[in-house]
């Protein structure tokens, strides 16, 4: 009776309504489960699909047909079959609006499905298909027959070259964003042309290709570009940067982060005049920050993020970005050197806005400099003070009174970090990252205060945290129900005890635990049976989980996508079950698994195949498994990797 | 000195053009102190000098001193002496062991300066670029005057290499370098294309080689047969002769058409050019072997300032006709021949290769098949080209073109691979009896079965009990698995898993493990 009048009152336009406002997947979980009426509102307005199993891929299909995006990045066995299966059976009415496409690490897939997948939607903005290491030219030009397409990410297609890329630069003339990272086989005809032809390009990454100069030339006549990422592009000179001083009036952001023959004069020349320009990116690429640049960085009031990771930083300098750059958001000077206390000071006493900074590695700051930035900074939401062993309790007083808005902390390394101050941070509840690896000093207390205190947080780093226990374990999964990546690797005194309290996280979707030498089958089976989500599983070196806990994990952990085993002792038969049933499974990491032969591995691989997309084993192994299984693994776009 | 001498020396400059430069430039920074740069120049000239004089003495030509030698006579007198060419082609030891003392001395000088190079680089490092980029060419210039002269002494002692050099090059040494040599027309622009590494090459060898040239007559005939064809028509694009200023001829069709246009008269053979009927004509008896006889006929009359000649095609309504609104003349005979042949005859040579291009001049099909099957870059409209750059040209300029990618490249290993797999799918199926979906084959269709029978799997929900059935365990022989470890597993699993026992396997063998994977242990 009271639904009925629930859903008299509430007619399908306010329930669409209240729905838009359900953010998190739990939560629109529980809204489906309520009734057939709101499962029905759901599956109307729902534009994104993100598919787990393929057995799932055609019902869901069918049901949400109003999608924008469709996920297959973790969805395996995507081939070529599975997608002319998709595409006649059923009705077609997904693709109509199918906007964003999202294909990374669908290695299986072939120019064949590729193409028939991108010809059935018409409408398509966006695809993403970095990581399909097997992509060629053919692939490439099944990408050009999207013609609307806006924004393409292609990330390691390692077999794309020139060619290909000219067909995307022909079919998809309304590119308005491109990544190539890591697309060796471009050069400098490729992107020519490419600068020729997409002339509304925003975006464009060139990471780590092999362009010179020239390439830059091109890209300087690109009149609405706005963003150039060019990391690691070692044969760009000087000369490259004076062609796009010339060119691009709209840049906003430059990346020229490991760039080796980039002078910091080009880029000050670049830089200089550009109000406009929002970032730069200058890691790893001068020794020195020059005081030109600095001087230039002066007439850049909008800057909003700097990161010159690995540069020599002078006091001065940083006073200057800091007195003037005044609507700085992020600054980066990760292993800086010359990083003192003074020059903190000074940097942050401007810098009020400031939401995000990385002092990985200025081991010469202390205190003075963590309670400065606590002072100036009440926004900040991110703080890395990885290996800044100087930082005691008393910055994290500091920070835990004035930063309540803080969202991520990196503490790895710090060794003044004790329970006490995580104590003080109690105020920071909002905490969603914490990384404490290698802090020696955090015991269960401190663990008891993490638990308490920070009830958002979904990852924790405990890696060699050595004085935390069973009890530890307790307390966090107690008040952190929401964890969703946890690390204890190495924590020897954890037992199976700990492992069930681990278990008790629902949310929990990585978990690396490493070298646990306590943990059995019993330990783990419990985690693998309660942790629905589990999908990244690190075992290396729990020499005691064996045949029993690969079994559990075999049958239960059927979200798995990512496991380890090295050095772990498992049968033949459990591991060509682990990798039979596990449907999900992509990556394996099998060195020197004991107790399995060389046949043994071969049936399990076989088992997987198809599915599976990276398998790391032994180098001794190279040799001894048949070149057959090898060439069908490849054949099937899985990587070997030898250890 | 004597006049070849002087050859030699202008000869020798440009071996090592940067050297004076380099020398004057750096005098005031004491880079010249070693002793043999100063003389390089030198050097080389006296090498030469001595190699010229063996080569002379070496010679057994009637013009035996070196003074006493004039270029003309000299032809001609090898074209006379084409018996002893035998003899003449054998090499000296002693010029071969000169040639290579040269080199190694060369070698050494440049290791002196780049030591030099080196050790000051470490002592100033912001030298200027220019310095360093003279430096840069004086190393190249010489290693390259080096590999040269290797080349061309390893040359003169293999009979096949020097074959090969002198085939592709005789006439350019001896054309461009030589003042007052009578060649065949035709020639002249081709020795201006050919890189100047040529002339260095030919000096040393063609000082000993120039005698074997006469046995190379009819070599060097075909090779200037080529010559000529490739010549372009329309060589004469750009030029803009004011109308008057030059002398219109028209030849008529079948002239045009006509293989031959020099005949003997005392055998009737035809051929292309009066040099070769010349060469022909010593056949017919010693009064043809006269340097007269053999000298290219109205020598003189050419010093003469003459009026431009310029030619007309005879098709009317061609631009290349004379009654043509924009006539635009054509410079040679040969250049009318290849234009009338390659726009108004029938195109008849079909290529062998791909049996779709056809040409109308021979020349044009041998260059064609050179190249057939080599064009690996293509677009989609059809257009085929030997080189990326100009495919990505050619995109950027027309609208909607892309490259193509030839579809049958990657086709048949996949293919293939894919027998073997099924096949070892069966392999699997008989001989170790696990059906773990192996469901292999990439081509679209034996996949999409497979597939269709996955993702129709009905009903399968987060039970792991019902998970476990789609994995048709049921087929499974794990007959053997009495072998395996049992204890640990009754031990830790009993309490969790105690359907896992009922359901999925069924410890107890099934059937007594005949089809035994032996693998599995």
């Amino acid at each position: 009776m009271f639904s009925e009048s629930v859903l008299r009152l509430l007619t399908e336009d306010l329930l669409v309504r209240v729905l838009e406002k359900l953010g998190s997947d739990a939560d629109r979980k529980s809204w489906r489960l309520v009734c057939k009426e709101f499962l029905r509102i759901e599956s109307l307005t729902r534009r994104k699909v993100r598919i787990l199993r393929i057995e799932f891929l055609l019902g869901l299909l069918q049901t949400y047909c109003n999608i924008e995006t469709l996920d297959l990045s973790v969805c395996p066995r995507i081939d070529d079959g599975a997608v002319s299966v998709m595409l006649s059976h059923g009705s077609l009415n997904w693709t109509k609006g199918l906007r964003r496409l999202v294909l990374c690490r669908a290695t299986g897939l072939g120019y064949r499905g590729l193409g028939q997948l991108i010809r059935a939607c018409p409408l398509l903005e966006a695809v993403d298909v970095s990581h399909c290491w097997v992509f060629g030219d053919r692939e490439a030009a099944a990408l050009s027959y999207a013609t609307r397409l806006k924004e393409l990410k292609m990330d390691k297609c390692l077999g794309v070259t020139d060619v290909g890329l000219a067909s995307i630069a022909v079919g998809c003339s309304n590119l308005k964003s491109l990544s190539l990272k890591w697309c060796f086989e471009i050069s400098n005809l490729g992107i020519d042309l490419l600068c020729k032809k997409c002339l509304d390009l925003e975006i464009l990454d060139i990471s780590y290709l092999k362009l010179t100069s020239e390439s830059l030339k091109s890209i300087a006549s690109l009149s609405k570009l706005e963003m150039l990422v060019m990391v690691g592009c070692s044969f760009v000179d000087d000369v490259g940067l004076r062609f796009l001083e010339k060119g691009c009036p709209h840049l906003k952001a430059i990346d020229v982060s490991r760039c080796d023959f980039v002078s910091s004069s080009a880029l000050t020349s670049l830089v200089s005049g550009r109000s406009s320009l929002l970032q730069i990116d200058a890691r790893y690429c001068f020794l020195e920050l020059s005081f030109p640049l600095v001087e230039c960085l002066k007439n850049l009031q909008n800057l909003t993020v700097i990161r010159i990771d690995a540069v020599q930083v002078s006091d001065l300098a940083l006073q200057i970005i800091g007195t003037s750059c005044k609507s700085l958001l992020e600054i980066g000077l990760s292993k800086c050197i010359g990083v003192t206390n003074m020059g903190i000071m000074q940097l942050v006493s401007g810098c009020g806005k400031l939401k995000i900074l990385n002092l990985t590695c200025c081991r010469f700051i202390t205190d003075v400099a963590i309670s400065a930035i606590a002072e100036s900074c009440p926004h900040l939401i991110c703080l890395m003070l990885e290996s800044c062993d100087m930082v005691t309790e008393k910055s994290f007083y500091d920070l835990g009174s004035r930063c309540l808005l803080l969202e991520e902390l990196d503490l790895t390394e710090c060794s003044g970090i004790n329970d006490r101050a995580l104590k003080y941070l109690s105020r920071c509840s909002g905490l969603l990252t914490l990384k404490l690896g290698l802090c020696t000093n955090i015991s269960d207390v401190g663990l008891a205060y993490i638990g308490c205190n920070f009830p958002k947080l979904a990852e924790i780093d405990l890696y060699r945290c050595v004085c935390i226990g069973d009890d530890g374990l307790a307390a966090l999964a107690s008040g952190c129900k929401e964890l969703i990546k946890l690390n204890v690797s190495y924590c020897n005194r954890i037992t199976d005890r700990g492992m069930e309290y681990i278990s008790y996280l629902g949310e929990l979707s990585e978990l690396e635990m490493r070298g646990l030498v306590n943990i059995t089958g019993m330990g783990i089976s419990k985690v693998a049976v309660n942790c629905r989500r589990l999908a990244d599983l690190d075992l290396k070196h729990c020499e005691k989980i064996g045949d029993p806990g690969c079994w559990a994990i075999a049958f239960y952990a059927h979200n798995l996508r990512q496991i380890n085993l090295s050095y772990c002792a498992v049968s033949d038969v459990v591991l060509y079950l682990l990798m039979g049933k596990l449907k999900r499974l992509q990556e394996v990491k099998l060195v020197n698994v004991s107790e399995a032969t060389v046949r043994g591995l071969e049936l399990g691989l076989r088992a997987s195949c198809g599915r599976i997309k990276k398998v790391k084993l032994q180098t001794s192994l190279s040799l001894l498994l048949s070149s057959e299984i090898l060439d069908m693994l490849h054949l099937r776009g899985c990587k070997i990797r030898w250890d | 000195m004597p006049p070849q001498n002087h050859q030699v020396q202008a000869k020798a400059s440009p071996n090592s053009p940067s050297l004076p430069d380099f020398i004057m430039q750096h005098s005031n920074q004491q880079r010249c102190e070693d002793p043999s740069m100063s003389d390089y120049g030198i050097r080389m000239e006296t090498l030469f000098k001595e190699c010229n004089q063996a080569c002379g003495t070496k010679s057994l030509l009637p013009c035996g001193s070196n003074d006493g030698i004039k270029i003309p006579n000299q032809e001609n007198c090898q074209m006379g002496d084409t018996s002893q060419t035998g003899k003449l082609q054998d090499w000296d030891p002693s010029i071969m062991l000169e040639n290579l003392s040269f080199l190694e001395d060369k070698i050494h000088q440049i290791r002196g300066l780049l030591h030099l190079i080196a050790n000051k680089k470490g002592q100033q490092l912001g030298q200027p670029d220019e310095i360093i980029t003279q430096e840069k060419q004086l190393i190249t210039a010489n290693l390259t005057s080096i590999i040269v002269q290797l080349i061309s002494t390893a040359g003169s002692l293999l009979p096949s290499v020097k074959l090969a050099a002198s085939n592709t090059s005789p006439s350019v040494g001896q054309h461009g370098q030589i003042p007052g040599i009578t060649f065949p027309s035709g020639l002249g622009p081709s020795s201006s294309s050919i890189q100047p590494q040529h002339d260095i090459r030919d000096k040393i060898s063609d000082q000993s080689n120039q005698i074997d040239l006469t046995n190379m007559c009819e070599m060097e005939q075909n090779h200037m047969e080529e010559h000529e064809l490739k010549d372009e028509e329309d060589g004469d694009e750009g030029e803009n002769l004011p109308p008057g200023s030059f002398e219109i001829l028209q030849l008529e069709k079948e002239e045009i058409l006509a293989p031959h246009t020099h005949f003997c008269t005392i055998c009737g053979k035809g051929f292309k050019r009066d040099a070769n009927l010349r060469m022909h004509m010593r056949g017919h008896g010693d009064e043809y072997k006269t340097p007269e006889a053999l000298a290219k006929p109205n020598k003189e009359s050419e010093s003469e300032p003459k009026l431009i000649k310029r030619y007309s095609c005879p098709y009317p309504g061609c631009k290349r006709n004379k009654d043509h609104k924009k006539f635009q003349p054509l410079k040679t005979i040969l250049c009318v021949k290849n234009h009338y042949k390659r726009t108004h005859c029938d195109k008849s040579y079909i290529c062998s290769r791909c049996h779709t291009k056809k040409f109308s001049v021979m020349a044009d099909l041998k260059t064609h098949e050179k190249h057939c099957g080599k064009d690996k870059w293509l677009c989609s409209c059809g257009t085929t080209f030997s080189r990326k750059d100009k495919l990505f040209g050619h995109i950027a300029l027309f609208q909607g073109h892309t490259p193509a990618i030839p579809l049958d490249e990657s086709k048949a290993p996949v293919g293939q691979a894919d027998m073997e797999i099924t096949e070892n799918n069966n392999n699997n199926n008989n001989n170790k009896g696990g059906s773990i979906n192996l469901s292999f084959g990439s081509n679209a269709s034996s996949c999409e079965n497979g597939i269709q029978n996955m993702m129709n799997v009905k009903g399968i929900t987060d039970d792991p009990i019902s998970y476990l059935s789609s994995l048709n365990f049921e087929t499974c022989n794990f007959g053997e698995f009495n072998d395996f470890p049992r204890p640990p597993f009754e031990d830790t699993t009993k309490g969790s898993f105690p359907f896992l026992m009922s359901e999925s396997f069924n410890y107890s063998p099934k059937c007594g493990g005949e089809s035994c994977p032996n693998n599995l242990l």
